[in-house]
Formats: C-alpha cells, sequence, structure tokens
C-alpha cells in the first residue's frame, strides 16, 4: 500500500513516516506542499493521502478540493493544529475522510489509518 | 549553536558592520523580523532533525544488539536456565529502550507546533504593521477611525483556538442582546 505524505515540515514527515513503518506501511512518498502532492499523485500508485493543512504554494484545503476534482475514493485523513470545530467541518466539506490534531500519539494514527482503510 | 547559524540570524536580523552607518528605520521593519522568525524556524526545523537522526541511531544499534543476543541464545553454552533468563531480561530492556526512542521521536511534533505558533506571530506582527503604517501615513486619525482599525486587526488575525471559544462566547452574548433590543 502506497501512502502519500504532504507536509511543509520535514521533522512532521519523517515522524508520520515513522509511525507508519512502525505499524506495517513502509512503501511511502513524500511532498512538502499541495502542489507537489498533486505531481506526486499524477506518477500514480498510491492508495492513500495523509496532508497537513497549512502550507506554502498550495495548502491543504485546496490540495484536498483538488484531490477530490480527480479521484473521489482514495482516502484522505489530515493531521493538522487547526481544532477549531468549524476548520474540521471546512476540512470534511472539502473532502477529508478522517482529521487529527497535532500533536498526535502513534496510536491515534494507527486507528485512524485503520479505520480508513476498513 | 555554530558560527553558520549565527551568521544566519545576523544576516537576517540584517545586523551591520562594527562602524556602519545605522539603517533607516524603514528598512527595520516588518520584513526583518519576519526574516528573523524564519530564521530561527529553519534552524530549530535542522536541529530537530538532527536530534531525529540520532534517535535512529540509537534505534538502529538496539536492533542490532537485539540481533546478536538472538544468536548468542542460540549457542550451546548459553542454554543454561540463569543464562536464558538474563539474556531475556537483556531483550526486554532493549525493547524498553527502543519504545522510549520511539516515544522521544513523536515528542519531536513540537518543534511543528512551534513553528505555526511563530507563524501565527509574524501574522499578528504584519498586521500591527500595517495599523501603525496606516496610522502614520494619514495622520493622526480621530477616535472612530482608530477602533475600526483596532477591530479590524483583532477580528482577521489567525486566532488561537482558547480565544475562538472565547470570541464565540461573546458573539453569542452580542446576539442574545440584540435579540432582546
Amino acid at each position: 500500500m502506497k501512502i502519500l505524505i504532504v507536509d511543509d515540515s520535514s521533522t512532521m514527515r519523517r515522524i508520520i513516516i515513522n509511525t507508519l513503518s512502525r505499524i506495517g506501511y513502509t512503501d511511502i512518498v513524500e511532498a512538502e506542499h499541495g502542489k507537489a502532492g498533486l505531481e506526486k499523485l499524477g506518477q500514480g500508485g498510491v492508495e492513500m493521502i495523509i496532508t497537513d493543512w497549512n502550507m506554502p504554494e498550495m495548502d491543504g484545503l485546496e490540495f484536498v478540493q483538488n484531490v477530490r476534482g480527480q479521484n473521489p475514493n482514495i482516502p484522505i485523513l489530515m493531521v493538522t493544529t487547526n481544532a477549531a470545530k468549524e476548520d474540521i467541518v471546512q476540512a470534511l466539506q472539502a473532502g477529508v475522510n478522517n482529521y487529527v490534531v497535532k500533536p498526535f500519539t502513534p496510536d491515534t494514527l494507527k486507528e485512524k489509518i485503520e479505520s480508513l482503510l476498513g | 549553536m555554530d558560527q553558520s547559524e549565527i551568521d544566519a540570524l545576523l544576516k537576517a536580523a540584517g545586523a551591520q558592520p562594527a562602524g556602519a552607518k545605522p539603517r533607516k528605520a524603514e528598512a527595520a521593519g516588518e520584513g526583518q523580523v519576519i526574516s528573523e522568525l524564519d530564521a530561527v524556524t529553519a534552524v530549530t526545523e535542522r536541529e530537530t532533525n538532527k536530534v531525529m537522526d540520532q534517535l535512529d541511531l540509537i534505534s538502529q544499534l538496539v536492533g542490532k544488539q537485539q540481533q546478536l543476543i538472538t544468536e548468542v541464545m542460540q549457542q550451546p553454552g548459553a542454554q543454561d536456565k540463569a543464562v536464558q533468563e538474563a539474556i531475556r531480561e537483556i531483550m526486554a530492556s532493549g525493547k524498553e529502550i527502543q519504545d522510549k526512542v520511539f516515544e522521544a521521536m513523536d515528542l519531536m511534533q513540537f518543534q511543528d507546533i512551534t513553528r505555526q505558533k511563530l507563524e501565527r506571530i509574524v501574522f499578528h506582527l504584519r498586521q500591527i504593521h500595517d495599523y501603525i503604517v496606516d496610522l502614520l501615513g494619514t495622520g493622526l486619525k480621530n477616535e472612530t477611525e482608530r477602533a475600526s482599525i483596532s477591530r479590524s486587526i483583532h477580528l482577521t488575525g489567525t486566532t488561537p483556538d482558547e480565544q475562538k471559544a472565547h470570541a464565540d462566547a461573546v458573539v453569542e452574548e452580542f446576539q442574545k442582546r440584540q435579540k432582546k433590543d
């Protein structure tokens, strides 16, 4: 299962990759903003997306809207510091399947990923 | 912090060599503060990644140690009950170290969260900057205009969540009062 991680923080990408590898997901591609994320997605093979919200070039919300324009079914998990209720609703309306607020624990991430993948 | 980092910070802050003429006030404005904060963010991200490198290394070493111990356990000389028990304890403590290393890695999320808090500060600084430029650019404003600018600063910022909850309560109270009136 190939997972795309979109986050402008290299530290955060590393932490997510680490967590994913501990739960058995090692086929991972990275992008540092939404625009780069769309490029990686265009290369094919991605089966799940984990994205941040606040990023330069193209933020997570715009990225999700773009992805949904091309692919309505790919599971998308948003991992962000935006914790307000209206933010969460906005992300869900844009097409996010689930939402994790930073800082997260590996168990939370694992649970969300597993619930998305059924 | 090494010299290259200090230089990067000084460059971002627009520091002048000794004896240089002081910069004009306008040059020491918003851009300088933002660059300085960007430099701080870049340095902390790089340093956090260095810590992550070290943690990765510890994790790999523990993994290697576990592998060696497993091999030792299979040796004929290590079949004594007491030796096997001691080896199991070593394995368990190795696992504990591994878990702590992963925990420490997860705690590094603080760097990204701090970075975003700094970005929020930059946002507010920009608004204060615009407010001051507006005030100085058009002369002293009357009380109504000042209040209007002040309100716009307050309303358009990326407000921290605790304040958002507070803002909601204020709006609710305001709406209730309007209904009564």
